[in-house]
């Protein structure tokens, strides 16, 4: 096929340290392209020097065998890039329809012509939005799917996904991959990042591998192994797959003493009369399709979000019956949750590592003096970035500096550091690479090795697979299963979460 | 303020709500694979006898393997049977009254103590004596509904010297305790209302405390496990239903006053006998059959407690199922044999067959 796209030597500096090095790249005619790498490999920087949002240092794009410059996103957009950010990029206040066509308005707008303009258009793509919804109601993967109507409505030639399938659920990315190859058939050409070498492997004609900002290989998807991609990605040869359930053998930890018991927990129509029970020294695995009420319950366990008022339901830990209005009385009482989405609840992006550690020692009011302790903070910040291994040039160093991995930490250490008796994990993988996954996966073993109970939310299934001891499954609003996770398989937890 | 609030809502420590049956109590339906060794009117309470399984039916003692031979009769029906070390058997009788037969203390009577009359559960040690829980000061055995509905705890522990009748009481003020077994430090109680295992020290050096708490059914009588750990029983299963009964105490005063006991909301040893029980039709049948996951007021479950007392597996008998009512169980001969007392049945199972499932 001919190639449409070139980019060479691109070189990206920040204040002097290179994140891209030289790199060549080129896409070919109607191909769906993977990036895939470590975090801090570089992909994103790639993508977003392609799509306007950053300029490189050095190097030049070619597109069409002439030589453009893209400084800015609508000089991509002029060129027929558009790229999907993994942070929609979408005005929460405004509808789906107004945010469709936000930038393309015309003088005058009726609203009832942009709704039916919409409603067709989002049709034509096989997307149940409702148009007239504002975008601030609309889950993770109903905003994903405007974000990717818009690029269509664009006109985009190239089409840029950064970790498109993060917030679907299985049958969403079902539908995802399927839009991908009606885009591919349309000429579009289509780009995407993921963590998720499956998708690559299944799913990209052509699969290209960073790692430290330089392109290690780029090959046909046909040539590539997962073994191949990660030795690739990594470096070396991780030791053991990473979701290799066969390594863990059938034996799984015994339940311990009941910790929480959930009964008939009920919000609205999102949590339904949910009932279940955590045991210490064992990691209970959620599973659940997007909507179907585990987050939701875990943030009413950890104080979040409320329950109904009337016949909520009752959650009772260590025996007692509690009922929390904020978070701090749970965290004092030891239950702690690890959110799903840490750039927005996990942690102070412009703070650092050791300011966001010693928040959390605050919080659960274990810090040793009434003012900020300087000399404490930097201590706890020590012992943790150590214990967690958080690779950070020290801990003064902004959070938002940090790999998706390493920030997942700061938010396990902010997490650990207030002495839990139980933890909720949601997704705590999410948007981590797959050396940091094994770390983190070692974390959440060693915390239910010590006796601690454990829940683990995650949509994915190898994940849930490999590190649960029992495994809940979720669905509208309610556990419906329970599987030894010994003997459970993929399908039968996705017979369960969908029938 | 915030409690009468709370109350009025039915939120917090006012939600009615039951524990879920997940985790090692998660619902299989490995007791419909049990196997019938004795079918015989309400088996009640197993004991080893001589080395001979025997089981307690109305006012008779049974022996379990040899067609159900008779071993002992008395003139009131039977509430606990245990075997003693030195040969015989202690028989609890329904009017409060201790009996032994057989072995060296042959037909010695031992006459109730004021507000012992409910024994419900025997243990005997080797120093010639016995310890009984009685369920209730004020209702006997047979009245257990009518106990719960009342919402009593009355119920005691007790030790009785065999040879000179002495009674001493231990620990009382427990909820319908159900079952006893001693763990070589002190006794652990099975207290049936109060869905929980209690460990009372026999010096009385620490007050009673919880090992096991928070069940999601009405626990009976316990026994030895011959790997670590002990077997549990559990005669009915909570509801929410119930619960809300149970809270609901003018209803409560007016159902026991006019309403037959067959017919209380309350739990039973075998429901689905009668149209006129409560929880009909589309509650507990879709298209005619029995759901599983109705809301029975009988079930039948037999819980393998590890030797922290924690549950590690259970056998289930669902509201479709047809060993409901199980008050007791034994081990033998690599048997786990079980009294289901709602089905008119001993039922017996494999040791090794449950290891594997």
């Amino acid at each position: 096929m001919a190639v449409i796209l070139q980019m060479k030597s691109i070189t990206k500096e920040y204040k002097g340290v290179p994140v891209l090095k030289n790199v060549d790249f080129d896409l070919e005619e109607k191909e769906i392209h993977a990036l895939v790498g470590e975090n801090g490999a570089g992909k994103s920087t790639l993508t977003k020097i392609l799509a306007g949002a950053v300029t490189p240092t050095r190097g030049e794009i070619i597109l069409d065998g002439k030589s453009i410059k893209i400084d800015h996103p609508t000089d991509g957009v002029a060129h027929g890039i558009a790229m999907v950010f993994q942070e929609t990029s979408l005005v929460p206040s405004l509808t789906v329809a107004q945010n469709l066509f936000l930038g393309k308005e015309k003088f005058y707008n009726r609203l009832r012509t942009i709704y039916i303009a919409a409603q067709q258009f989002l049709q034509s793509l096989n997307f149940s939005v409702n148009p007239s919804v504002t975008v601030a109601r609309l889950g993770a993967a109903q905003k994903q799917m405007v974000e990717i109507a818009r690029a269509v409505y664009y006109k985009a030639r190239i089409i840029i996904f950064d970790e498109p399938t993060a917030p679907l659920t299985p049958e969403e990315k079902h539908h995802f991959f399927a839009l991908l190859n009606r885009l591919r058939k349309a000429g579009v050409t289509i780009i995407f990042i993921t963590h998720v070498l499956e998708e690559a492997l299944q799913s990209a004609d052509r699969i290209t591998v960073l790692r430290d900002g330089e392109i290690v290989v780029t090959d046909n998807a046909s040539n590539f192994t997962r073994d191949r991609i990660v030795q690739a990605m990594v470096g070396r040869q991780l030791s053991g797959g990473l979701y290799d359930v066969s390594a863990k053998g059938k034996q799984r930890r015994k339940a311990g003493r009941r910790v929480l018991s959930v009964q008939n927990l009920s919000m609205q129509n999102i949590v339904r009369n949910n009932s279940f029970s955590v045991f210490a020294g064992q990691i209970t695995g959620i599973f659940g399709l997007v909507g179907s009420g585990r987050t939701e319950t875990a943030k009413i366990i950890a104080g979040v979000v409320k329950r109904d008022l009337v016949h909520g339901g009752e959650v009772k830990f260590e025996g007692r019956s509690v009922r929390y209005k904020v978070p701090k009385p749970a965290v004092k009482d030891g239950i702690i949750y690890v959110t799903e989405d840490r750039k927005i609840e996990g942690f102070f992006e412009t703070m650092s590592v050791a300011r966001n550690i010693y928040i959390g020692a605050i919080t659960a009011g274990l810090t040793k003096s009434f003012v900020v302790n300087m000399n404490e903070m930097h201590k706890l910040a020590e012992h943790w970035t150590k214990a967690l291994n958080i690779k950070a040039t020290d801990s003064n160093a902004r959070v938002i500096e940090l790999s998706g991995g390493n920030q997942q930490k700061v938010v396990i250490a902010k997490a650990l550091v207030q002495r839990p008796k139980l933890i909720i994990f949601d997704e705590p993988t999410r948007g981590v690479d797959v050396g940091a996954i094994t770390e983190i996966h070692q974390i959440i073993n060693k915390l239910a090795d010590d006796g601690l109970p454990i829940v683990v939310i995650s949509s994915y299934l190898p994940e849930i697979l490999y590190l649960s001891d029992r495994i809940l499954v979720s669905r509208q609003g309610r556990i419906v299963e329970e599987f030894n996770a010994a003997d459970a398989t993929e399908d039968m937890i996705m017979y369960a979460a969908v029938h | 303020m915030i409690k009468i609030i709370d109350e009025y809502l039915g939120r917090g420590e006012f939600s009615i709500t039951v524990p879920p049956l997940d985790g090692a109590l998660i619902p299989n339906e490995l007791l419909e694979e049990t196997e019938k060794s004795l079918i015989v009117d309400a088996p009640d309470c197993l004991a080893i006898m001589n080395g001979i399984p025997v089981v307690s039916s109305r006012s008779k003692v049974l022996e379990v393997d040899n067609g159900g031979k008779e071993v002992a009769r008395f003139d009131a029906e039977i509430s606990c049977i245990t075997g003693l070390p030195n040969g015989g058997l202690a028989v609890g009788l329904i009017d409060g009254r201790i009996a032994i037969v057989h072995g060296p203390h042959n037909g010695k009577i031992i006459r109730p103590n004021e507000g012992a009359k409910c024994p419900t559960a025997l243990h005997a040690d080797s120093g010639n004596n016995l310890f009984v829980t009685h369920g209730s000061s004020t209702n006997n055995y047979n009245g257990w509904k009518k106990d719960l509905m009342e919402k009593n705890s009355s119920g005691s522990l007790w030790r009785l010297e065999i040879a000179t009748g002495k009674q001493t009481m231990i620990c009382g003020g427990l909820a319908f305790p159900y079952g006893i077994y001693y763990d070589d430090k002190s006794f652990i109680v099975a207290e049936s209302w109060r869905s929980r295992l209690l460990r009372i020290f026999l010096d009385g050096s620490k007050p009673p405390e919880e090992v096991l708490g928070h069940l999601p059914c009405y626990v009976s009588r316990m026994a030895p496990a011959q790997e670590d750990g002990i077997w549990l029983t559990a005669f009915a299963p909570r509801s929410q239903l119930v619960e809300f009964v149970l809270r609901e105490r003018r209803y409560c005063r007016l159902m026991m006053e006019n309403i037959d006991p067959d017919f209380w909301v309350c739990p039973t040893l075998r429901s689905n006998k009668s149209f006129r029980e409560p929880l009909q039709a589309g509650g507990v049948k879709q298209l005619g059959i029995m759901k599983p996951w109705a809301p029975a007021r009988s079930y039948g479950l037999v819980i393998r407690l590890d030797s922290n007392f924690q549950p590690v597996g259970s056998l289930h008998s669902r509201a479709d199922g047809s060993r409901h009512g199980i008050t007791s169980c034994i081990e033998h001969n690599g048997r786990l044999l079980m009294a289901v007392k709602g089905d008119g049945m001993v039922a017996s199972y494999p040791i090794d067959r449950i290891k594997k499932r």
